[in-house]
């Protein structure tokens, strides 16, 4: 399956749905997603160092809700927004890797948080498809 | 999507609402009513946060009636345009039924400046303005605090600005709370959270949040305006914004901790958002001290912008352009009140208070009147000023709505209409346009909002708060 990633109707906030082979492709995916929400809908070309990223929640779903927050609180406190990511670990939930991104100058402050609302991970016949709320 | 034909066999129609009985869903403790016309329902139906508001009437300890404003959509968790009140002493207080953007909420401001007189100088005003509210990003104007000073934000609010010559005494006395909540414990708040909002003092943000330059158009409530301050043909300043990515970060703290600490108290619910715990447990406690600390962030944000922007005004309008404080009104919290002589938890979520002249909490320059109640159109329709009536008290814990409430996605915005489209038609109303990004004017385009007139009607009927006066926008600043 080919990672994809798309935004949904939601009438106040955003709606992510992103598909995948695996959970590691999923986190990657949507990892993009945010980032073309942040940047206005462009995906840069990543510079830097790689920096190492982790995060462990309760299972899948609190980890991919948690591993988004995570990005949410880099690009806001850090102003890094990472576009390239190297999984190196993805289980329920624990989740290790790699970023790759673009400096910004001005705070990416469009995205508040990751919600839990109607958040699901699906098993589908490739692969994964899950569906997160963004608050914005 | 909700199972609209099941549900809604259900519904019962009032004269300005629509009331679902606990019979529509098995798991509801507690009915469900929206104020809302025939059109107004109609949007409402149509996306999912009927089923939502159904959720919110299942939390533990939920008593009497959950509300649905007339604005009322689809949010995360609870409605936006939701309001429901748990006991104290058994119910429980949700995060997500507050929102992320703790406190977010709006504050009017009257000049003495008539329009026509300083129209010329429109266009400089704004711009002025623009410099010095910066949306959170890297331009100046914004307030950096040490470790010691965000204490004192987070622990006395709009107090200590006071002290730092950003409020004035008058100010405080027409702002919820006097911009203080005592309850507030600054320990709650986590690093990360303080982390977020270290910079981020006196700054817009962005999405819907917004500062106004209004015109006082029309007036229907003499006595209540006079009152307000309010003068047909003055220019006005509308305020928008909340508690920025401090606010936001307690939440995702909270929502996290009482995911994990549910289920040792017993509770499950049908949305994982609405996660909470029992408000007198340790970890209601904890969360009711973080949000108030994030609440005084968010008085402070508004009350830092507002004394940036009478800079602004003095630089263009000199000793004519002083600004005064109407009121602050805060339409995401959670609040502890007493509702017939029973200690409540209010949640109000994209919803305001609207307290009549009865209520001890109106402040005493308003208990003729009532509170005032603010209800944004979008950039390019009129707002209102309405006045709370001791009558909401019972038809809805004394709330109102906060806005006209979106009607299509920001995606669908976006693709109906572009950014210099909206600019330019902002423009041939003779408004001034300052956004930084062409795609969120198309978000916030003023075709994505329900129409304010027709919520606003509604209002007014269903006795939630009585009109005042009507605002236009000239001068627009987007974060």
């Amino acid at each position: 399956m080919e990672p994809s990633h798309e935004l949904l109707g939601h009438t106040a906030e955003v709606r992510l749905r992103v598909r995948g082979a695996d959970l590691g492709a999923v986190l990657t995916e949507a990892g993009r997603g945010l980032a073309a929400i942040q940047l206005g809908g462009r995906l840069p070309r990543a510079s830097g160092e790689w920096r190492s990223l982790e995060v462990r929640a309760p299972d899948r779903e609190a980890l991919l809700v948690d591993w988004l927050n995570e990005l949410v609180y880099m690009a806001e406190v850090e102003r890094w927004v990472p576009v390239d990511f190297e999984v190196e670990e993805a289980r329920d939930t624990v989740v290790r890797a790699r970023g790759r991104g673009i400096r910004v100058t001005e705070t990416p402050s469009k995205v508040k948080a990751a919600t839990h609302h109607a958040l699901a991970i699906r098993d589908v016949p490739e692969g994964l498809e899950a569906e997160v709320i963004l608050d914005v | 999507m909700i199972g609209t034909a099941q549900t809604l066999e259900h519904v019962v129609r009032g004269p300005v609402f629509y009331e679902l009985g606990t019979r529509a869903r098995e798991d509801m403790r507690v009915p469900a009513r929206v104020y809302a016309d025939d059109v107004l329902w109609g949007q409402i139906t149509r996306d999912r946060s009927l089923e939502q508001l159904i959720n919110v009437a299942t939390l533990p300890g939920v008593t009497g009636c959950v509300y649905g404003m007339p604005d009322m959509h689809e949010g995360y968790g609870f409605p936006v345009g939701g309001v429901a009140a748990m006991r104290a002493n058994d119910g429980v207080i949700s995060p997500g039924g507050v929102g992320y953007d703790i406190n977010c909420g709006v504050r009017l401001l009257v000049t003495e400046l008539e329009l026509a007189a300083v129209r010329p100088r429109l266009t400089d005003v704004v711009h002025e303005l623009s410099r010095s509210v910066p949306s959170g990003t890297g331009r100046g104007g914004r307030l950096v605090l040490t470790d010691a000073e965000l204490e004192r934000v987070l622990g006395e609010g709009c107090r200590y600005l006071v002290e730092r010559g950003l409020a004035d005494p008058a100010d405080l006395e027409v702002t919820e709370a006097g911009g203080s909540l005592p309850r507030a414990d600054p320990a709650a708040v986590s690093p990360r959270a303080r982390q977020r909002g270290r910079d981020q003092l006196g700054t817009l943000g962005s999405g819907n949040h917004f500062l106004e330059l209004e015109l006082v158009e029309r007036i229907d409530d003499p006595a209540a305006a006079a009152l307000y301050g309010l003068e047909a043909g003055h220019l006005a300043v509308l305020i928008h914004t909340g508690s920025r990515g401090l606010g936001h970060q307690v939440c995702t703290d909270y929502v996290r901790r009482m995911d994990q600490v549910m289920p040792a108290y017993g509770i499950q619910l049908p949305d994982r958002e609405l996660a909470c715990a029992p408000f007198a447990s340790p970890d209601g406690r904890a969360y009711f001290g973080a949000m108030c600390a994030a609440a005084n962030f968010a008085w402070s944000n508004r009350q830092v912008i507002t004394a940036r922007v009478r800079d602004a005004f003095g630089r263009v309008f000199g000793d004519a352009g002083r600004l005064r404080l109407v009121y602050d009104v805060a339409h995401n919290m959670a609040k502890l009140e007493e509702h017939g002589g029973e200690l409540l938890v209010v949640h109000r979520k994209g919803a305001t208070r609207a307290f009549g002249p009865s209520h001890p909490e109106t402040p005493a320059r308003y208990r003729s009147v009532g509170q005032p109640v603010f209800i944004p159109g979008s950039m390019g329709t009129a707002s209102y000023v309405l006045a709370g009536t001791d009558a909401a008290l019972t038809l809805s814990f004394g709330s109102a709505c906060h806005g006209a409430g979106r009607a299509m996605s920001r995606h669908a915005a976006k693709r109906a209409k572009s950014g210099a489209e909206v600019r330019r038609e902002l423009e041939a109303q003779g408004i001034v346009v300052r956004c930084p990004s062409s795609g969120e004017l198309a978000e916030e385009a003023p075709m994505a909002y329900k129409d304010v007139e027709r919520v606003v009607d509604v209002v007014h009927a269903a006795g939630l708060a009585r009109r005042v006066a009507r605002l236009r926008p000239v001068g627009v600043v987007k974060g």
